[in-house]
C-alpha cells in the first residue's frame, strides 16, 4: 500500500511499527495529523511518534503514569517521508534525520559503554 | 537442525514450567491429590505448545512480537491495561524467583537468605549485561537440564506406572468434600495458569526475533515449542508423581523447594540432593532472567523503544534501563522480607487475568491471511487455539473467586 492509497486509519495505521530506510526500528505510529476542514477532503499530513501523542487516547491517570515511565516527547513524521504502509510503516529516509532516535541517544548517555560481549 | 537451536524452547519451558512456583506447586499437588492432577499439566502443556508455536510463527513471518500485536489489535487503552497487569504479575513472579534463589543458595552455603538473594540479583544482572542472548539461553537452558535428575529419581523409586498413566485422563478424585473439591479446583486453575504464564510467550516470541527467525525457521519453531514445552511438562509431572508416592502417604506437604529436592535424595543420596538443588537453582535463575527480560521486552515493545539483548546494552539504552530497574524492583520486594511462596500465589492469580488479553490478539493475527500469507493458522491450530481460548476465559473467571474462597489453596 502506498501513502496516498485509501487507508482504514484505526485498523491499518495506528499502532503500527515504524522502520527507516536502513531497516532500523524507529518506534510506533502513536497518532496522526490530518488536514482539511468542512466540505474539504481529509488528508493525512503526518504521523506522530512518541508517548506525548497518547493524549486523548488514554485516560488522565494512565497518561500521568506513561509520562513518568516514557516521557511526553512527540516527533512528527511528514507523510512525504513515508515509503509504504503494510504490516509496518516504512520510511524513505533515515530515522536520525527526523529526530526519531533522540530519546534513545539521551538515554544512552546514562549507560556504561563497556563490559558486554 | 542443530540440537543446540532447541535451547530457546528449553530455556522458555524450563524457566516457564519449572520456576519456583511450579517446583513447589507440582510437589504439593502430588502430595495432596495424588496423581489426579497430572491431566491438568498435560492439557495446559498442549495449550502452551499451541500458543508458543503460534507466537514463534508470527514472530518469524510478520516480525511482530506479542506486545506489538496486543497494542495494535486491542488498541492503546486496553493494551495499556494489559501491559500494566502483565508487568505487575511478572514483576511479582520475578521477585518470587529471586527469593527462591536466595533460599536455594542458603541451603547450599548456609549463608543468610537476604544476602544470598541480593548476591543472586547481582549475578543475574551481570549475566544479562555481559552475555549475548544466545549465550544466556544456552547456559540456563542446558544447565536447567540438571532437573532431569527428578525424572531418573521417579523411575528409581519404582512408581505405580498404571496410576500415573491413569492420571492423564481428566478426572476429579472421588469422595472429596465440598471444601476439598474447591481446593482441587483451585489447584487445577493455578496449575493451568502457571503452565500458561503469559511471560513465556512474550519471551519466546521476542527470542525468535532476537534470533532473527524467518519463514525458513518455522520447522525449528515447531520442534522447539513441542520439545521444549513437553520437556518442562515432563519435569513437573515427575515431581508431582514422586511427591504422590513419597510425601503424600507420609502426610508431608512440601512448602519450600528444599523439601521438594529431597525426592531425589531418597533414591540417590546426597549426590541426588545436590544435583536436584543445582538443577532447581539454574532453572529458577533462568526463570528470573526470563521474567525480567519478558517485562522489559513488553514495556519496550509497547512504547516503541529499540529493544533486544542481541544488541549491546548501550545500543538499546531504554530497554537496558528497563530491565535493570525491573530487576532492582524485584530485589526490593524480596528485601521487604515477604515470603516468596506467597508472592507466587498472587502472581498466578494476576497472570490468569491477563491470559485472555494476551492470547486473543495473537490468535487474531495468526488467523489473518493478510499478515501471515500462506503461514496463516491451519485447521488444527485454529480449532485448538479457540478451544484453549474458551478454556482460558473460563479459568480467568474462576481464578479470583477460588483464590479468595480457598485462601490460595490453604483450604
Amino acid at each position: 500500500m502506498k501513502p496516498d492509497s485509501l487507508i482504514k486509519l484505526v485498523s491499518e495505521l495506528l499502532d503500527l511499527p515504524l522502520y527507516d530506510v536502513e531497516g532500523k526500528y524507529c518506534g510506533i505510529v502513536d497518532d496522526i495529523e490530518l488536514t482539511g476542514g468542512p466540505g474539504k477532503d481529509l488528508k493525512l499530513k503526518a504521523l506522530l511518534v512518541g508517548p506525548g501523542a497518547y493524549t486523548g487516547r488514554l485516560p488522565g491517570w494512565a497518561m500521568w503514569l506513561v509520562e513518568k515511565i516514557a516521557g511526553s516527547r512527540v516527533t512528527r513524521v511528514p507523510m512525504d517521508k513515508v515509503h509504504s504502509i503494510g504490516a509496518a510503516v516504512h520510511l524513505e529516509c533515515s530515522g536520525w534525520q527526523l529526530g526519531l532516535h533522540k530519546s534513545e541517544r539521551r538515554a544512552a548517555e546514562w549507560i556504561p559503554h563497556e563490559g558486554a560481549l | 537442525m542443530n540440537p543446540i537451536e532447541l535451547t530457546l524452547g528449553i530455556m522458555t519451558a524450563v524457566g516457564g514450567f519449572v520456576d519456583i512456583s511450579q517446583v513447589v506447586f507440582a510437589a504439593l499437588a502430588g502430595s495432596v491429590f495424588g496423581y489426579s492432577l497430572i491431566w491438568v499439566f498435560a492439557l495446559s502443556t498442549v495449550g502452551i505448545i499451541v500458543y508458543g508455536e503460534m507466537s514463534g510463527r508470527v514472530a518469524a513471518v510478520a516480525k511482530q512480537p506479542v506486545f506489538n500485536l496486543i497494542r495494535h489489535r486491542l488498541g492503546l487503552k486496553l493494551g495499556f491495561i494489559t501491559l500494566a497487569a502483565s508487568v505487575l504479575s511478572t514483576l511479582i513472579t520475578c521477585a518470587a524467583e529471586i527469593g527462591g534463589l536466595g533460599l536455594l543458595l542458603r541451603y547450599l552455603t548456609g549463608a543468610p537468605y537476604l544476602l544470598m538473594a541480593t548476591i543472586s540479583a547481582a549475578a543475574l544482572m551481570g549475566c544479562i549485561w555481559v552475555l549475548p542472548f544466545k549465550w544466556i539461553e544456552r547456559i540456563f537452558g542446558l544447565l536447567g537440564l540438571l532437573m532431569l535428575v527428578f525424572v531418573f529419581a521417579l523411575t528409581a523409586i519404582d512408581p505405580p506406572w498404571e496410576k500415573i498413566a491413569a492420571g492423564f485422563l481428566p478426572q476429579i478424585p472421588p469422595g472429596l468434600s465440598s471444601k476439598e473439591l474447591l481446593n482441587f479446583s483451585y489447584f487445577a486453575v493455578a496449575i493451568f495458569s502457571a503452565v500458561m504464564f503469559p511471560y513465556e510467550t512474550y519471551f519466546y516470541s521476542s527470542g525468535g526475533i532476537e534470533e532473527e527467525w524467518g519463514p525458513k525457521d518455522l520447522p525449528t519453531n515447531r520442534i522447539t515449542a513441542i520439545v521444549g514445552m513437553a520437556l518442562g511438562s515432563l519435569l513437573s509431572i515427575a515431581m508431582l508423581a514422586s511427591a504422590a508416592q513419597l510425601f503424600g502417604p507420609a502426610g508431608i506437604g512440601p512448602q519450600i523447594p528444599g523439601t521438594v529436592a529431597l525426592q531425589t535424595a531418597i533414591p540417590f543420596g546426597p549426590i541426588g540432593l545436590v544435583l536436584a538443588l543445582l538443577g532447581i537453582l539454574f532453572a529458577v535463575a533462568g526463570a528470573a532472567i526470563e521474567t525480567c527480560m519478558a517485562n522489559a521486552y513488553s514495556i519496550a515493545q509497547f512504547f516503541g523503544w529499540i529493544w533486544g539483548r542481541h544488541k549491546k546494552p548501550w545500543e538499546a539504552p531504554r530497554f537496558t534501563i528497563a530491565w535493570v530497574v525491573l530487576l532492582l524492583l524485584s530485589l526490593a520486594i524480596v528485601l521487604t522480607g515477604v515470603d516468596p511462596m506467597s508472592l507466587v500465589q498472587y502472581a498466578i492469580v494476576f497472570s490468569i487475568l491477563v491470559l485472555p488479553l494476551t492470547y486473543l490478539p495473537l490468535m487474531l493475527l495468526a488467523d489473518d491471511r493478510k499478515y501471515m500469507g500462506k503461514y496463516v493458522n491451519g485447521r488444527l491450530a485454529k480449532v485448538l487455539g479457540w478451544l484453549f481460548f474458551v478454556l482460558i476465559v473460563l479459568m480467568a473467571l474462576a481464578a479470583l473467586p477460588l483464590f479468595l474462597i480457598t485462601s490460595g489453596g490453604q483450604g
